[in-house]
């Protein structure tokens, strides 16, 4: 599988949403950092060593940028965190912003799968949000609740 | 210290050694330390590790790129791993893992629900790029202590090496190893360093002086066939089975073939040993009887003369007495065989429906010895075989890589040994040229691997190519010495005249009349093939 499938797309908007709940941002704005990516990050990292990390959401920016143009003012810092969101967050339409986020996290769990299968995919994105496996998702297949 | 045990009353009074410091303390001496052994999950490795490897051990995995490093310990990996012990799979700047785990999942040993708790990816690279040795020590230690891992594996060991030896020497390297070495051994961990190194590096390298064992991976390219080996090059603490050892890689993952074939401990012959049929009642009188049980038979022929009819006979006729039967054939397909049998009124295709017979079709080209012969001792197993057809030892040669046909008579030689011993009866056909002149048995010199032989031959007989046999050599008793002529017919190889005493030199194919003409019918002549 290659770039966002529907599917991966609305799984990505549902971690964006796990990551908000309980949090004091606004719902109709969200925040102005990427809480999903920066806590795949340590865990990324440890597997593919911080510079395999910053290729690979590098490679997903490109992607996700083709789709939504405000994304290419974003940059991938030295440390795997995403540079410019603070700036274009205050810039952007609530909607627009989210919308961006979500398109890149789907294209980053696009790569995952693209690489190493839907299966391994989700065993390590289960070990942050335990409650994926809970809810049935299916990378493979989409959301079979 | 305990006190000596005092004797038994009425038991004998046992000779009492030299009463001297060391005799004393060792009557009393602990048990020896029992090494546990983790079993490696690669099928045939154990029984060449010795049972496989001990465990807190420390282990190098070496090899040039290919060989299939990774993909073994990966097995090893996910064979011993619990969520109390888990495995820690260090990588440093080798493949990267996530190209690893895309290769790795292919195999049916990589379970994806053990990753993460289970099986560990740790990647050291920027430690090791941008620290030193003993940050990269530091790392693993904190690692560890925090997993309490059962199984460490470092990837690649070599590159880690390579880069410290450019950056602080060959001691600084070596001091690393060493504050490893201690390091996983006391905290019970059983470790793996993979590495890309060449057999020269041996002798030089103190990394293989300080570890406890060397798994060596190779290829060894033939003409057109590339072979895998794998050889255990030291291990302390247990007896190996020595050698270079044949390695496939499947979708399994490895599997190692032993050179012994996992035969070296099997049961002797029994003291005494019943005949068993061949099917064909003159042929089992010339045989005293009958073919010994665990016998190997050779029957060598040309072309033509019925010596898979004869197989198949015998093969038959096991199954009416009820014993169990393997053909493991090079030259036929099965389906053929199988018609051909029921020409001869013999059913093997019932047979196989009801898991009696196990015809073993093998043509591959590029096929091990040892994994042929494994693949012929796992249907042994499985069909619990008493009888064995190799239908021909020619074919069996030719579907061999070329690489491997020089080690065959090694190979034929230990398995036909280890069967022959666990009473497994072996009946091979090999085909030998008629020339006429001489009785040769087969030009592959394999008579010593055999018990007994019958020889078929063509004969020149009244103007007609006729058939013979003779029993050449039985192991295990007196046979018959007659030369006998025999038919195919439908009912397969029969025997059908006594000795002939009106004819000398039956054994060249030429032989000359000695006794007088009988009265003959002369056969049709053949029919013009343009007459219209």
């Amino acid at each position: 599988m290659n770039g966002a499938s529907p599917q991966i797309r609305n799984i990505a908007q549902r971690l964006i949403e796990y990551e908000a709940q309980g949090k004091a941002v606004s719902e109709t704005t969200g925040s102005a950092t990427f809480e999903v990516t920066d806590r795949l990050r340590p865990l990324l990292a440890t597997l593919m060593g911080r510079g395999g990390f910053r290729a690979l959401l590098a490679r997903a920016l490109a992607m996700a940028s083709a789709e939504v143009s405000w994304l290419r003012e974003v940059r991938v810092g030295a440390d795997g965190t995403l540079e410019g969101l603070a700036t274009l967050h205050a810039s952007l339409k609530p909607a627009e912003f989210r919308e961006g986020r979500v398109v890149l996290l789907a294209h980053l769990l696009g790569l995952l799968v693209a690489f190493i299968g839907p299966a391994l995919t989700m065993r390590l994105m289960s070990e942050i949000w335990p409650q994926l496996a809970a809810d049935r998702v299916d990378l493979a297949d989409g959301d079979k609740k | 210290m305990k006190k000596p045990t005092k004797t038994v009353k009425h038991s004998p009074p046992k000779p009492s050694p030299p009463k001297t410091a060391l005799t004393t303390k060792r009557a009393v001496d602990p048990a020896k330390v029992r090494i546990r052994q983790l079993s490696t999950g690669v099928p045939g490795l154990d029984d060449i590790l010795g049972g496989g490897v001990p465990e807190f051990s420390l282990n190098v995995v070496a090899g040039a790129p290919g060989c299939g490093k990774t993909t073994l310990v990966h097995q090893i990996a996910f064979a011993n791993a619990t969520p109390e012990k888990p495995a820690l799979y260090f990588t440093v700047l080798g493949e990267p893992v996530l190209k690893m785990m895309r290769y790795q999942q292919q195999f049916s040993f990589f379970d994806e629900s053990k990753i993460g708790n289970i099986v560990r990816f740790i990647n050291l690279s920027d430690v090791a790029l941008e620290k030193d040795l003993a940050a990269v020590l530091e790392e693993i230690i904190a690692q560890v202590t925090a997993a309490n891992a059962g199984i460490v594996v470092l990837d690649s060991f070599r590159t880690l090496a390579r880069k410290a030896i450019s950056d602080v020497g060959d001691v600084e390297v070596q001091s690393f190893l060493h504050r490893l070495a201690q390091f996983l051994t006391s905290w019970q961990a059983t470790t793996f360093l993979i590495g890309e190194y060449v057999e020269d590096e041996i002798r030089d390298n103190a990394l293989f002086t300080m570890v406890d064992g060397i798994i060596w991976l190779s290829q060894i390219t033939e003409r057109n066939s590339v072979v895998r080996k794998l050889q255990i090059m030291k291990l302390r603490g247990q007896a190996t089975v020595p050698g270079l050892h044949t390695v496939r890689i499947t979708e399994h993952g490895l599997q190692a073939f032993s050179r012994t074939l996992g035969l070296m401990g099997d049961k002797p012959k029994p003291a005494t040993r019943q005949r068993l049929s061949i099917g064909i009642p003159e042929l089992d009188k010339m045989l005293g009887g009958g073919i010994l049980e665990g016998d190997s038979v050779l029957v060598a022929g040309p072309s033509g003369t019925g010596k898979s009819a004869l197989a198949t006979q015998f093969i038959a006729e096991g199954l009416r007495q009820g014993e169990r039967g393997i053909m493991a054939i090079f030259e036929e397909r099965p389906e053929g065989y199988a018609q051909r049998a029921d020409s001869f009124g013999l059913d093997l295709k019932s047979a196989e429906k009801t898991g009696a017979l196990e015809l073993l079709y093998m043509r591959p080209l590029d096929l091990s010895v040892d994994e042929t012969m494994q693949a012929i001792l796992d249907a042994i197993k499985r069909v619990g075989a008493k009888r064995l057809v190799i239908d021909s030892l020619v074919g069996f040669e030719m579907a061999l890589a070329p690489g491997f046909r020089t080690d065959f008579r090694e190979s034929l030689y230990r398995m036909i040994g280890g069967l022959t011993g666990a009473g497994i009866t072996i009946l091979s056909t090999v085909e030998v040229e008629d020339n006429f002149t001489s009785l040769q048995f087969s030009h592959y010199a394999i008579s010593f691997l055999t018990d007994d032989i019958v020889r078929l031959r063509y004969v020149e007989i009244d103007g007609q190519l006729r058939k013979t046999m003779v029993v050449i050599k039985m192991r295990g008793g007196n046979h018959s010495k007659d030369i006998r002529e025999y038919v195919i017919t439908a009912k397969g190889v029969v025997v059908i005249h006594p000795r002939r005493t009106d004819y000398a030199e039956l054994s060249t194919g030429i032989p000359h009349r000695t006794g007088p003409r009988k009265a003959q019918e002369n056969e049709a002549a053949p029919e013009p093939k343009a007459d219209k």
